[in-house]
């Protein structure tokens, strides 16, 4: 007997894969973002285990010269620019509009736009490996005259790649705000919108202030390098320091996009799992929006060896120590939110928790680094290359990993595995401290960053060999991670829609949500919405 | 059982006693936290400032974490269901404002501490027996001047317990370089067009590590460089010395600028390395085209020599081009013209 199965055509743009391509819903988009920026953070990290491996002891030959300032190059650029940045877009994009309870992002095309401008930022950037004299080698931050000086087409391929992105990071940015500005649900006010979506808003007003400083410097270095301008050239009476201006006036504000999502996703963490509400909600949302405000003051606190004016070294030092303010603001409301709670430690929650610890020592290494006569020893050392890491994988990343742990299950619908969660914890914080602590030491003995060998002397020898094991440690935890994510989080426990309890609307709809996010979105009187109708059902059960 | 506590009590008491002995005595050691053993007053004062912002940096860090942990500890689930919920505490004013108004207190004070140390690490004394001396950074090498004309590749001299002050510049057409040496102060960059200045002033002899600190190219990692702190009396011997014989070209002038300038490329014997081999190049008989070779530099593709020699006193120059003929060029060959 035969089955007699109807067939309906489906449109080639629903295909299993090009209704991927041809997206516009904020979701999917967001599911592209976040995999495509994990995809990049796998590439960065490898390139920095390559140079963990050859600085393992002193006069390895690994890599060395050309290749090795390339590996760093391509490592920084591609964590912050590939990974980091883009990676806050995918989870903003999938949960601010859930957040506010939105259909979708304000200008849904324009967003798929941003994505793929990012992948085409990725794809020049990777090509440049194969470009005549290879891959960029002047550092993330390519000062001039060595980034106008270098042969060869890496250095113009990382321009043209810097450019892409920021043109998809500003489209991304000004999506964002416009769609918190007018998107909100009703009754969602600027005191009662998620921690997260403040963090977004001020995420997306620096890249749009500060963007645009880079784009300059970019053009004025491709003028300089391909035109034969003097932009930067002090033998045709440009001025070398200059590049650097302009380079941190976006630099470090940068530093704050990447580390402000991340200070989002705690203040969306710890209240959940502590089961109470955020300690000083109005503190929080204002100190993100100071520290805004401040990063665009301390640019030059990465240029106190250059000689400026003892002045301005004043000023840089007390605007740098002023950014500590806020930020404590901010780590001491964390942690008194966990006081009298009732304290579950998930994965999410312990690499929250996790957080505070590297974060506050990221936090105080950079007092250290502010103060400008300490920062002459430490400047452009190891010291500074501990500090930067505390700060953006002690802060970034760990507050991404509690992000993704404490999201997979609205995403994917499945219960990401917590026994392995909680192995990779206990590998990547104690790999992440062994890793970074001896830099610190390392960069007091004398050693300068982007160096492929240093002095075989003991202690050189030791520090450098601590970090190396430390950082195969760490990488057996993300691993960990990655195997968690493509398992149990394709084929785990199925995810009920609000597993951990949450306050936010996302928690409301079904995990995943439809394509159209939400039947109905409740009328807000609070900052967690979701607390005050699960007691409304409670009441009314009772009753 | 009361025994067993008190046993139980002095081990802990003891092992406690113990780690913190060891890590109190471990911090303050050479293997501790405190790497280096300052030579110079600037060093020594910037180290004071390091010690003194981690204090309370170390205060800061166990404010926050010790908190922490007794509040995970006293206030964790314990197979309470999620259900259940602390209090309602959404804030308390006066505690936000001490937890704003205590790190302001405590950043007030380094900031004053900085100002008081600022001068006596910013400002050379003023002393009549300074020396003054210009270092020079360039791919990949440091050039230090002497005021009678002497030059030194790499090794600079100086004399203990006298004022160094130092002038830090690279050439316009060179890159950014930084000149570190970390125990007799901070760093310095030397860059094309800007004319920084630096001092030490040697506290002890010895020979004292530095290196180029800010990312300068293919060689950055090997652009080191040595200070060599030599009692007085020695060292202004040495500086007469020197400049009569760099004067005479009998000097090691040639040879030092070889091993700083040539050889890191091209190796120790000029048997070649990251750049082709030199050894026996024929090239080393023409003195006029080997020196147009280190003014101009050459470019290959994107292989670069860069303009080593662009800028040296005709004296370097000919140290240079002696060194290179007499031990560089070919043997056989008959045509030198010396140099």
């Amino acid at each position: 007997m035969a089955v007699r199965t109807e067939t309906y055509p489906v449109p080639w743009y629903e295909g299993r894969f090009a209704r991927w391509l041809v997206t516009t819903d904020h979701k999917r988009i967001g599911i592209l973002y976040l995999g495509t920026a994990l995809f990049f953070f796998l590439v960065g990290g490898v390139l920095a285990l390559l140079m963990r491996t050859q600085l393992i002891h002193a006069n390895d030959q690994l890599f060395t010269r050309n290749t090795y300032n390339e590996l760093f190059t391509m490592h920084g650029t591609t964590m912050i620019f590939l990974a980091i940045v883009p990676v806050w877009a995918g989870l903003a994009n999938y949960f601010v509009p859930l957040m506010i309870g939105a259909r979708d992002m304000a200008f849904p095309r324009l967003n798929a736009l941003s994505y793929w401008l990012f992948v085409a930022g990725g794809i020049v950037l990777y090509s440049s490996w194969f470009a005549s004299g290879g891959a960029p080698k002047a550092g993330w931050t390519s000062y001039v005259p060595l980034s106008v000086q270098i042969p060869g087409s890496g250095q113009d391929l990382w321009i043209l790649s810097l450019h892409i992105l920021s043109l998809s990071s500003l489209f991304g940015a000004i999506n964002f705000m416009v769609t918190i500005h007018n998107m909100r649900t009703r009754g969602m006010t600027w005191t009662r919108i998620p921690l997260f979506v403040w963090a977004i808003e001020i995420y997306a007003l620096l890249l749009i202030l500060t963007l645009p400083t880079l784009s300059a410097g970019l053009t004025l270095m491709l003028l300089d390098r391909q035109v034969g301008t003097h932009f930067f050239d002090p033998a045709g009476g440009g001025n070398a320091i200059l590049y650097q201006h302009v380079f941190w006036f976006f630099g470090h504000p940068e530093v704050y996009v990447m580390i402000l999502p991340g200070f989002g996703i705690i203040s969306e963490v710890i209240p959940v799992f502590a089961r109470k509400p955020i300690f000083g909600y109005r503190a929080i949302a204002l100190s993100t929006a100071a520290i805004g405000f401040l990063s665009m003051l301390v640019w030059a606190h990465h240029m106190f060896t250059v000689g400026l004016p003892t002045g301005l070294q004043i000023f840089f030092m007390v605007s740098s120590m002023a950014i500590a303010v806020p930020t404590g603001i901010k780590i001491f409301n964390w942690v008194a939110t966990t006081w009298r709670g009732n304290i579950h430690f998930d994965t999410a929650m312990l690499y929250a928790l996790g957080f505070l610890v590297v974060f506050t020592i990221g936090g105080l290494s950079g007092i250290f680094l502010a103060v400008f006569p300490f920062d002459w020893q430490a400047q452009d050392s190891y010291f500074v290359v501990a500090h930067l890491h505390y700060v953006l994988f002690g802060g970034s990343v760990f507050a991404l990993i509690a992000g993704l742990f404490y999201w997979w299950p609205k995403m994917f619908g499945r219960m990401l595995d917590e026994q392995l969660g909680k192995i990779s914890f206990i590998l990547v914080f104690i790999g992440f401290n062994v890793t970074f602590q001896p830099q610190h030491l390392l960069g007091l003995l004398g050693m300068a960053r982007r160096v492929y060998t240093y002095p075989n002397e003991s202690l050189w020898n030791t520090y450098n060999l601590i970090s190396t094991l430390g950082s195969y440690i760490m990488s057996v935890g993300l691993l960990l991670i990655l195997i968690n994510m493509l398992t149990y989080g394709r084929r785990g426990a199925r995810a009920p829609n609000d597993p951990w309890l949450g306050d936010t609307l996302e928690w409301y709809t079904t995990s995943p949500p439809p394509p159209h996010n939400f039947e109905e979105v409740p009328y807000v009187t609070s900052a967690r919405p979701l607390r005050d109708l699960r007691r409304q059902l409670r009441e009314e059960a009772r009753a | 059982m009361p025994r067993r506590f008190i046993i139980f009590a002095a081990a802990t008491a003891g092992l406690v006693i113990l780690v913190g002995a060891g890590f109190l005595s471990w911090i303050g050691t050479s293997r501790g936290l405190v790497p280096l053993r300052p030579a110079s007053p600037g060093a020594r004062d910037i180290q004071h400032l390091y010690v003194f912002i981690g204090a309370f940096a170390s205060f800061i860090f166990l404010v926050v974490t010790v908190p922490l942990a007794a509040f995970l500890v006293r206030f964790r689930s314990g197979g309470r269901s999620r259900e259940e919920e602390g209090p309602q505490i959404r804030g308390h004013s006066s505690t936000e404002l001490a937890w704003t108004l205590g790190p302001v207190l405590i950043l007030i004070a380094i900031a004053t501490v900085t100002f008081i140390l600022l001068p006596g690490i910013n400002n050379a004394p003023a002393a009549q027996n300074g020396l003054d001396v210009t270092v020079v950074g360039r791919q990949f090498y440091w050039q230090y001047k002497y005021p009678n004309g002497v030059i030194a590749v790499d090794r600079m001299r100086a004399p203990v317990g006298r004022v160094v002050n130092l002038t830090i510049v690279a050439p316009v057409w060179d890159v950014n370089h930084s000149w570190w040496v970390p125990e007799l102060g901070g760093k310095r960059d030397a860059i094309p067009g800007i004319v920084n200045h630096m001092w030490f002033k040697a506290t002890r002899t010895g020979v004292f590590d530095g290196r180029c600190a800010e990312l300068c190219g293919v060689f950055h990692a090997l652009m080191l460089t040595e200070v060599e702190v030599m009692p007085a009396g020695q060292f202004d011997a040495w500086l007469a010395r020197q400049a009569v014989a760099q004067r005479r070209g009998a000097s090691s002038l040639g040879h030092d600028v070889f091993a700083g300038v040539c050889a890191k490329c091209h190796g120790d014997q000029g048997q070649g390395g990251y750049a082709r081999p030199i050894a026996n190049d024929a090239l080393f008989n023409d003195p006029a085209a080997t020196r147009q070779l280190l003014v101009n530099g050459t470019r290959q593709g994107t292989a670069v020599m860069p303009e080593v020699g662009r800028g040296w006193s005709s004296r370097e120059m000919i140290a240079v081009l002696r060194y290179l003929h007499r031990n560089l060029a070919p043997k056989t060959g008959g045509t030198a013209s010396g140099g």
